[in-house]
C-alpha cells in the first residue's frame, strides 16, 4: 500500500509539473519576457508572504495537525512591530518583538495542542480570532505607515540583484524545509507522527515536543511574514493578510499533502507554489478576476483531492487484474498437502 | 513477595473480562451442551475427548438439500495478503452451518462479501441457484441476508417495534404507531418471544436487544441469517433463549450461519461445520462427522509437536525484581525476579491483566503502587522513555497500530526507538549507518523484503511481527517484554521467532514472553507466571508447568480440586481438559480477533 502512496505521489508531482508547464507555456505565449529574471520577481513578489508560511504549514499538515492562525499571525506581527515602532522603539527592536510574538503565541498554541491534548482545529482556530482582534487593537481601524526607508526598501528594492529580501529569505528557508524534512530526525518524526502518534508513543518518541517544535516555528516563521509584508507594503492595517490562512492550507494540499497527515513531500508542495503562481498570473493575463481565480483554485483544490483517489482506485483494479491468475496458482497448490495433514485421522 | 498488597483495591468491574471467561462455570454443563468424556492427552498433547453424542437434534437438520445461498470460488485480495483464496461454501435451507477458524483465517471477510460490505475479486454467489452481484449492504438486503453481530446495533432512543423496522423504506403507513406496533409483535410471535413493543429499547439487556436484531432481520424476510459472534457476551441462560430461537429460525427455513468461537456451542447447536483456515476452504463436515480434536487440529493446521523447544541452561542474576506492583483496577500484587537469559512466560486468559503488567513496566500506563528494581537498584518508571534508558525494550501485541509506521520503511521503522543514536550532530538522520543497522536485522531475523527501505506495509504478518522485534533489538535491551509476538503469524516465522528468543536467552538477555498460546508459553519458558483477574495466581517452573495446572491456576475454578502432587483425579482431568479445548478454542482464538 505504501509503495502504492509513493508511487502515486510520485506521478502526482509529475501532474503537476505538466500542468505547470501547460499553463507556462500559456504565460509565455502571452507575456513577452515572461521568462526574464524581472517578470518571475514580480511574479513571486506577489505572493511571497504565503509562500514562505506554506513551507512550515506543510510541516504542521503533514505531523497531523492544521495551523488555521497563521494569516491572523501575520496580521498580528506586523500590526505589533508597526505599533511597537510606533511607541518609539527602534524599527530593529520592533522587528524582534513582532517575531518574539508569534514564537510565543506559537508555543503557546503547540501547548494546548500537544501538551493539553486539545484538537488543533479549535485551538488555531481560536488563534484566528483572537490574535486578528489582537491586532484590531493595536492599529484600531487606521493605517500605520512611515517606517524607516531601509526597512520600506528591503521589502520592495532588490537585494541581490533584483532579488529581494523575501525572495532570498524564501529560497533559502525552502532548501532548510526540504533538508529538515526530508533528512533530519525532526522530518522522520513529523512523518511518524502524522502517520500514527501511538506507535510514535510506544517507540519512546516525545511526541509532544515534536508538535510543540512545529507550532512554534509555524508562529514564527508567520510572524516573519507578517514583517516582511508590513516591508513590502510600507503601511499595517488590522486586516493585513487576512483570509491567507486558506491560500496558504490550498498550495499545500495541492502539493499533494494529505490533509490526514503522514504524507507528502516539500516537491510536491513547492511544485503546487509555483503553479499557483503562475495561475493566478495567467489568469490575470486572461482577464479573469478575483473571485472567479479563487473559484478556480478552489477547483483545483477539489481536483488534487480527487484525483489521487480515483487513480488509486484505478491502479487497484489494474493490479488486482494483473495479479490475481498468477496469485491464485502457488497457494491452492501448496493447501493440498497441508488439507491432507490436517485431516482427522 | 514480603509486601504483598501495598495498598491498592482492584475493582473487579472494570476488568475488560469477556463474560465468556467469567461464565465459565455456569456454562460448561448446560443441558444439551457438549458434554466432554474422559479424555486422555493423546501422544501430542492434543486432546482427544471421549465423545458422546445426542442423536435427535440431527433428524432435524435435513430440510432441502437444495442450498439457498452458495458462494463459488470466491477470492479477495488485501494488498499482499489473499484474504480469501479459492472458497466455496453452502448454505441450505433449515441449517444451522457454522464456520470455525483462527483469527485471520477469513471468516470476517467471507461475512463482509456476503453482505456486500466488500465486493470480491474472483468468484459467484449464487442464491437459488441464480448467480447475483452484492455490492451494497441494499443488494443484501434486497436478496433477503442479513447479519448480526455480538454488538446489536440497536437505536436505545426508539422503541422496540421502531428499532425492528428502521431498515425499512418507502412504509409511509407505518407512521400509523399502533399498526407498526401490532407488526412488530407477530414479527416477535414468530420467535415465539413476547417484548413489550412500545417501550424504549434502552431498557432491553444485551440478549433482548440481539432478539430485536433477528426480529428485525425476519421482517425483512430474511432467507440467510449470520450470526457473527452472537454469543459472545451472553450469559449462559441467554445463550439457551438464543439458541431456541435459532431453532425456530430454523425450522422456518432460514438459513443460519453461525460463528462462534466456543467449540461446545458449535457443537451443540451446528448441524454442518465448515472450517477456514488462512483464507482458505479446509472442510466441511457434518456435526456428527466431526471431533473437537480434529477440528482444532484442522483450524490451527500444526501439532502442539511442531512447536520449538528451548535449549535449557542455568538463567544468571536477577536483573529485575518487581514486587507488589498495582495498578489500581487493572492488576494488582504482581512479584517476580527475572533473571538474565531467563524466559518468563505470563499466561492467562484475555484481560488477566498481563499487558497491562507490561505496559506498567514499560512505562504507557505506569504502576501506582509497589516496586520495580532494575540490577539491584530501585527505579521509577514514570513513561516509556524511562523504561528505555533502563534498557526495557516492549514489542507491542498491536503490531499494526502501535507496532509499526506502516508506510515508512523497515530501516526508518527499525530506528525509531534509537533515532537520537543515528542523528549526526545537526540533526540529520544517518541513513547510510540507519540502512547497515538495519539490513544486519534483516540477515539475522531473516526478515523476508527486497530491501530495508521497503515500507512495511507491503510485509507478510511475521515479517512485519521481526521488524518489531528488530526496533526493539536495535535499542539493545537487558529485559525484553514480547507481548504475542507470534500471533497472526504464519507456523514457519513463528519457528523463526521462538529460535530468536532461545537465541537472545542464551545471549543473556531476560524476556517476559506473554503468549495467549499455551502450548507456545509452556515450551519457550523457563518459568510460568500465572494471572487471573488482574492477580498473580502462582509461578511454576519449567518441569512443573503442565497444561493442567496452569490453566487451573489461569481459570481459578479448579484449584481446589487439583491436588498437590502429580495425581490428578479423574473428575478434576474431566474439567481440565473441557477447559484446554476451550481455551484452545475459546480464549487464544478471541484473543488473536483483536488484530
Amino acid at each position: 500500500m505504501a509503495r502504492e502512496i509513493l508511487r502515486r505521489l510520485r506521478s502526482w508531482e509529475g501532474l503537476l509539473l505538466v500542468v505547470l508547464l501547460v499553463i507556462l507555456a500559456y504565460n509565455i505565449t502571452r507575456v513577452p519576457n515572461f521568462l526574464t529574471i524581472g517578470n518571475q520577481v514580480n511574479l513571486f513578489q506577489l505572493g511571497i508572504e504565503k509562500a514562505i508560511v506554506v513551507l512550515i504549514m506543510t510541516f504542521v499538515i503533514i505531523s497531523g495537525e492544521i495551523d488555521l492562525s497563521v494569516a491572523s499571525m501575520m496580521g498580528l506581527s506586523a500590526a505589533v512591530a508597526a505599533a511597537v515602532f510606533e511607541a518609539g522603539a527602534p524599527m530593529p527592536v520592533a522587528i524582534l518583538v513582532a517575531l518574539g510574538v508569534g514564537a510565543g503565541f506559537g508555543l503557546l498554541n503547540g501547548y494546548f495542542v500537544a501538551v493539553v491534548g486539545l484538537s488543533s482545529l479549535a485551538v488555531t482556530l481560536a488563534g484566528y480570532v483572537g490574535f486578528r482582534g489582537l491586532a484590531r487593537l493595536l492599529v484600531q481601524d487606521r493605517s500605520v505607515g512611515g517606517f524607516p526607508e531601509w526597512f520600506t526598501n528591503l521589502g520592495q528594492r532588490g537585494l541581490v540583484g533584483p532579488l529581494t529580501l523575501s525572495i532570498l529569505i524564501f529560497a533559502v528557508l525552502a532548501v532548510i524545509a526540504s533538508v529538515v524534512l526530508h533528512r533530519s530526525g525532526l522530518g522522520r518524526l513529523t512523518y511518524v507522527i502524522g502517520n500514527s502518534a501511538q506507535v510514535a508513543r510506544y517507540s519512546g518518541v516525545s511526541v509532544a515536543r515534536t508538535k510543540m517544535i512545529i507550532f512554534t516555528m509555524s508562529g514564527l516563521i508567520s510572524a516573519l511574514a507578517g514583517v516582511l509584508m508590513a516591508a513590502r507594503l510600507g503601511a499595517v492595517r488590522a486586516s493585513t493578510a487576512e483570509g491567507f490562512e486558506l491560500d496558504i492550507i490550498t498550495v499545500v494540499l495541492l502539493g499533494g499533502v494529505s490533509i490526514f497527515g503522514g504524507v507528502g513531500s516539500m516537491i510536491g508542495v513547492l511544485l503546487s507554489t509555483y503553479l499557483v503562481l503562475n495561475l493566478r498570473n495567467g489568469l490575470i493575463i486572461a482577464g479573469i478576476t478575483g473571485n472567479t481565480q479563487t473559484g478556480i483554485i478552489g477547483l483545483l483544490l477539489i481536483l488534487s483531492v480527487l484525483v489521487p483517489n480515483l487513480a488509486g482506485r484505478v491502479q487497484d483494479r489494474l493490479r488486482r487484474r494483473q495479479v490475481d491468475p498468477s496469485m491464485r496458482a502457488p497457494p491452492s497448490g501448496a493447501a493440498e498437502p497441508t488439507r491432507s495433514q490436517a485431516a482427522p485421522g | 513477595m514480603g509486601e504483598r498488597g501495598i495498598g491498592c483495591v482492584l475493582v473487579p468491574t472494570v476488568l475488560s473480562w469477556r463474560p465468556s471467561e467469567i461464565n465459565t462455570t455456569d456454562r460448561v454443563p448446560t443441558a444439551g451442551s457438549w458434554l466432554p468424556g474422559f479424555g486422555t492427552g493423546d501422544a501430542n498433547g492434543m486432546i482427544q475427548p471421549a465423545t458422546e453424542r445426542r442423536l435427535d437434534d440431527e433428524v432435524v437438520a435435513t430440510g432441502e438439500e437444495f442450498p439457498v445461498l452458495k458462494m463459488e470460488h470466491v477470492s479477495k485480495q488485501f494488498g499482499a495478503t489473499l484474504a480469501l483464496d479459492d472458497v466455496s461454501l453452502a448454505l441450505r435451507r433449515g441449517e444451522i452451518h457454522a464456520l470455525l477458524g483462527e483469527n485471520g483465517a477469513g471468516k470476517s471477510t467471507l461475512i463482509k462479501i456476503m453482505t456486500g460490505i466488500q465486493t470480491q475479486d474472483s468468484g459467484e454467489i449464487r442464491i437459488d441457484g441464480k448467480p447475483v452481484r452484492v455490492t451494497s449492504s441494499q443488494d443484501a438486503q434486497r436478496l433477503g441476508v442479513a447479519a448480526i453481530y455480538q454488538e446489536p446495533m440497536i437505536f436505545p432512543d426508539l422503541s422496540v417495534a421502531e428499532n425492528i423496522f428502521i431498515g425499512h423504506r418507502n412504509r409511509g403507513k407505518l407512521v400509523d404507531r399502533r399498526g407498526m406496533e401490532r407488526e412488530a409483535a407477530e414479527v416477535l410471535a414468530r420467535l415465539d418471544v413476547t417484548l413489550d413493543v412500545g417501550e424504549p429499547a434502552r431498557g432491553l439487556t444485551l440478549a433482548e436487544q440481539q432478539t430485536v436484531e433477528i426480529a428485525k432481520a425476519i421482517s425483512l424476510d430474511v432467507r440467510v441469517l449470520i450470526m457473527d459472534e452472537p454469543t459472545a457476551s451472553l450469559s449462559a441462560h441467554e445463550v439457551q433463549q438464543l439458541f431456541r430461537i435459532v431453532h425456530t429460525l430454523r425450522q422456518q427455513g432460514v438459513a443460519i450461519l453461525f460463528i462462534s468461537h466456543r467449540m461446545e456451542e458449535v457443537f451443540e447447536i451446528a448441524d454442518r461445520v465448515t472450517i477456514l483456515r488462512d483464507g482458505r476452504w479446509i472442510s466441511t463436515t457434518p456435526r456428527a462427522e466431526l471431533t473437537p480434536g480434529s477440528a482444532i487440529r484442522q483450524m490451527v493446521g500444526r501439532e502442539v509437536q511442531e512447536l520449538f523447544r528451548r535449549s535449557r541452561r542455568e538463567p544468571g542474576a536477577v536483573l529485575l525484581a518487581v514486587r507488589g506492583l498495582c495498578r489500581e483496577g487493572v492488576f494488582q500484587d504482581v512479584s517476580f525476579d527475572l533473571r538474565a537469559g531467563e524466559v518468563l512466560g505470563f499466561a492467562g486468559l484475555v484481560g488477566a491483566g498481563r499487558t497491562d503488567m507490561a505496559l506498567a513496566l514499560f512505562g504507557i500506563s505506569p504502576a501506582d503502587a509497589g516496586e520495580i528494581e532494575l540490577e539491584g537498584s530501585r527505579v521509577t518508571i514514570t513513561n516509556p522513555r524511562d523504561a528505555m534508558a533502563l534498557g526495557i525494550a516492549y514489542s507491542t501485541e498491536d503490531r499494526r497500530q502501535l507496532g509499526l509506521v506502516m508506510p515508512l520503511s523497515i530501516a526508518a521503522n527499525i530506528s525509531l526507538p534509537s533515532l537520537p543514536r543515528f542523528l549526526s550532530p545537526s540533526g540529520m538522520v544517518r541513513r547510510a549507518e540507519e540502512r547497515d543497522a538495519a539490513e544486519a536485522f534483516r540477515e539475522r531475523l531473516s526478515i523476508r523484503a527486497p530491501s530495508v527501505e521497503t515500507p512495511t506495509s507491503s510485509l507478510s504478518g511475521g515479517n512485519q511481527q521481526k521488524v518489531v522485534i528488530s526496533k526493539w533489538l536495535e535499542t539493545n535491551p537487558k529485559v525484553l517484554i514480547l507481548d504475542e509476538p507470534t500471533r497472526g503469524i504464519d507456523v514457519g516465522a513463528k519457528v523463526e521467532v521462538h529460535q530468536l528468543i532461545d537465541d537472545l536467552a542464551a545471549r543473556g538477555m531476560a524476556i517476559i514472553l506473554i503468549s495467549s498460546d499455551l502450548p507456545e508459553v509452556l515450551a519457550m519458558s523457563d518459568r510460568v507466571l500465572v494471572m487471573r483477574e488482574g492477580r498473580q495466581m502462582a509461578i511454576f517452573d519449567h518441569h512443573e508447568a503442565t497444561q493442567e495446572r496452569v490453566l487451573s491456576a489461569a481459570m481459578g475454578q479448579f484449584g481446589d480440586i487439583l491436588p498437590e502432587g502429580d495425581g490428578i483425579d479423574r473428575i478434576a482431568a474431566a474439567e481440565a481438559i473441557t477447559a484446554i479445548d476451550r481455551l484452545v478454542a475459546g480464549g487464544r482464538l478471541v484473543d488473536g480477533e483483536r488484530q
